[in-house]
């Protein structure tokens, strides 16, 4: 389905150099090295408390790293000013805060910030770009209801059209499926898909579930106690011996007949005989 | 001579203001600004008829007559110097009051922060009662020290409550925990004071505005006529902070630095106002909850919350006044009576979302 990344693909725009981070003394990530390719859809996976959402945060410069760098487009990310940055990069966290009683298009405009002064804070662009993002999003209609109104696969999309309204051509969202039933979270997936597909944008995304991860991902990255174990096309990551190592998880792998990316297929403790 | 661009967005009842030539643009929420406006009006209007009532009535006619100069001597002396004074007290203060507890709430994202719960009065009224007892301070004194009492509990708290960052959460528990503590300081205080100082000191623990004079007006209004600029500034800032301090970072915000002006902003506006007339209760709490409640979740309502603090507190002081006249009940009995039961209804309901939730 995808293309590997070969030697010849555009720089990447974000990389983490021996980046190593840490809540006071509890080490979550240490010394990791990646390269977020360009243009493409990251997934990282991992079983609970690996690290992967403390890794994102670490990448969008939300935590200091204390050792090691992350560096946006080769200059290291505290060294910009955060307002720059934000230009760039974006971040939807696991459970982004809809202040009481804030209409959708309200809160969809707050992701102009970085691009408003106190003289400009309510442009031209700034309109065109929300608008854009309600309408990527199919959340036109819902401009003046209250978010808090709205069900929670239409809260997560307008919360993507904030990060859309920012307009950065790198997109980071922290499991941004967490509570969505299965159609929302396809419908997600695939909105996501299209942005990256019509706009190239890059995308990063922390997933709970391996089999969405391995349709959605060109590159895959699975990590245990920290650490990345394996990364690359899903179809080469996910292997039976890998789930078991970074999910502790006895598995089948299969050919999804639909996408033919991997299908990880868990083995129900009554069946590990025959399997 | 500039001509800017008026564009209205129909649906969400928002006025864009717009000019090209100067790179110029902003938003103003329709409905914020009448209530705001409205709001305003009522308190003047009180205002003017506060200076009219009294033991010796005058007319409202002659009220603005003498306001814009006219006037005979005897009503000169009693408006300007008598009634003027305490009047304009009242009305800034409770703005000052109401924009405090509007951005305490915003940034705690909670609707009990407010500067009387979270601690800043406390400090006020356990510096006052200090000065009034034990220094046995002038008035002037009384003031000086609860402002100083309040800005160094507010630091106090914030200091407390910062653990990579101070959350809103954090922000009230700690705040409750020191305005316990200050509160037994103040009455141990009591205990040691001789009868006629207790009762000066309970006076000012309730929130009076009796015999407030010229002298109390100017620090108000100096107040207000830097720090209300300051705040119009933050309301940006503040609309991304609302949203949590990860969104708020990720969309290039400084957030400590932000959060740090407008507390400090909030405290000050509270520490003034406590100064001046006591720690008046419930103002900070309810003007905010009301003019969001007016305004919606469209504006911050900001502005809207000053001008009902000023509403209320010049209502609750011309109550005060006249209610038992010749007797005077302080301005803070008034706004408790008012206010407490706001309070519990907000904490019944709080309750029902939380067992919803």
């Amino acid at each position: 389905m995808t293309a590997p990344v070969t030697v010849d693909a555009p720089p990447s725009p974000l990389t983490a150099e021996r980046l190593r981070l840490a809540y006071d003394d509890r080490v979550i990530v240490d010394r990791l090295s990646m390269a977020i390719p360009a243009g493409r859809i990251t997934v990282i996976v991992g079983a609970n408390a690996c690290g992967k959402s403390t890794l994102l945060r670490g990448l969008a410069r939300l935590m200091k790293a204390d050792e090691g760098s992350v560096l946006l487009d080769g200059q290291d990310i505290h060294r910009r000013s955060t307002r720059d940055v934000a230009t760039r990069l974006g971040i939807l966290p696991q459970q982004p805060i809809a202040p009481e009683g804030i209409t959708v298009s309200d809160l969809v405009g707050r992701g102009r910030h970085p691009h408003q002064r106190w003289h400009r804070q309510f442009s031209v662009d700034d309109e065109a770009a929300v608008m854009t993002a309600l309408d990527a999003t199919g959340t036109t209609d819902l401009a003046d209801r209250a978010v808090d109104e709205l069900s929670g696969g239409q809260r997560q999309r307008v919360w993507i059209a904030l990060a859309l309204a920012q307009g950065t051509p790198l997109m980071l969202l922290d499991e941004p499926t967490t509570f969505l039933d299965l159609a929302h979270q396809v419908e997600v997936l695939d909105l996501l898909a299209h942005l990256n597909e019509t706009e190239g944008r890059t995308i990063v995304l922390v997933l709970h579930d391996l089999n969405l991860a391995c349709r959605y991902a060109h590159h895959l990255v699975a990590m245990k106690d920290g650490a990345i174990v394996a990364e690359g096309l899903p179809a080469e990551v996910i292997t039976a011996e890998l789930v078991a190592k970074v999910f502790d998880l006895h598995c089948h792998i299969l050919d999804d007949p639909l996408t033919g990316t991997p299908l990880v297929l868990p083995v129900p403790a009554g069946h590990r005989g025959a399997a | 001579m500039v001509a800017p661009a008026v564009a209205v967005r129909r649906r969400d009842r928002v006025l864009v203001l717009r000019s090209r030539r100067l790179g110029w643009s902003t938003r103003v929420h329709g409905r914020a600004v009448v209530v705001g406006l409205a709001a305003l009006a009522c308190a003047l209007a009180v205002f003017v008829w506060s200076l009219a009532v009294g033991d010796f009535p005058i007319p409202v006619g002659e009220v603005i007559a003498t306001l814009f100069g006219g006037g005979s001597r005897s009503t000169r002396f009693i408006v300007e110097t008598l009634r003027l004074p305490r009047g304009l007290t009242a009305l800034l203060v409770g703005a000052a009051f109401g924009l405090s507890g509007a951005i305490f709430q915003r940034l705690a994202r909670n609707p009990l922060a407010s500067p009387d719960i979270i601690g800043v009065n406390a400090g006020a009224a356990a510096a006052a009662v200090f000065v009034i007892v034990i220094v046995h301070g002038t008035s002037a004194q009384v003031t000086f020290g609860a402002l100083a009492g309040s800005i160094l509990t507010a630091l106090a708290i914030y200091l407390l409550a910062y653990k990579r960052g101070v959350s809103g959460y954090r922000l009230v528990l700690v705040g409750i925990g020191v305005t316990a503590m200050l509160g037994s300081v103040t009455s141990y205080l009591l205990t040691r004071a001789e009868i006629f100082e207790a009762q000066k000191a309970v006076v000012w623990l309730t929130g009076s505005l009796n015999g407030r004079g010229w002298e109390h007006v100017r620090p108000v209004s100096l107040a207000l006529l830097v720090l209300v600029p300051v705040t119009i500034a933050m309301a940006r800032h503040l609309r991304v902070l609302e949203l949590g301090d990860d969104t708020a970072r990720g969309l290039g915000l400084r957030v400590e630095r932000s959060r740090s002006v407008l507390l400090l902003a909030a405290t000050a506006l509270a520490a003034i106002a406590t100064a001046s007339a006591g720690p008046v209760g419930f103002v900070a709490l309810v003007a905010p909850q009301v003019a969001r409640r007016l305004v919606g979740g469209r504006s911050l309502g900001l502005l809207p919350a000053a001008a009902f603090g000023a509403l209320l507190m010049v209502a609750a002081d011309l109550v005060g006044r006249r209610l038992f006249a010749p007797t005077e009940l302080p301005v803070g009995i008034i706004t408790a009576i008012l206010g407490a039961p706001y309070l519990l209804f907000l904490l019944a309901r709080a309750n029902r979302v939380g067992a919803d939730a």
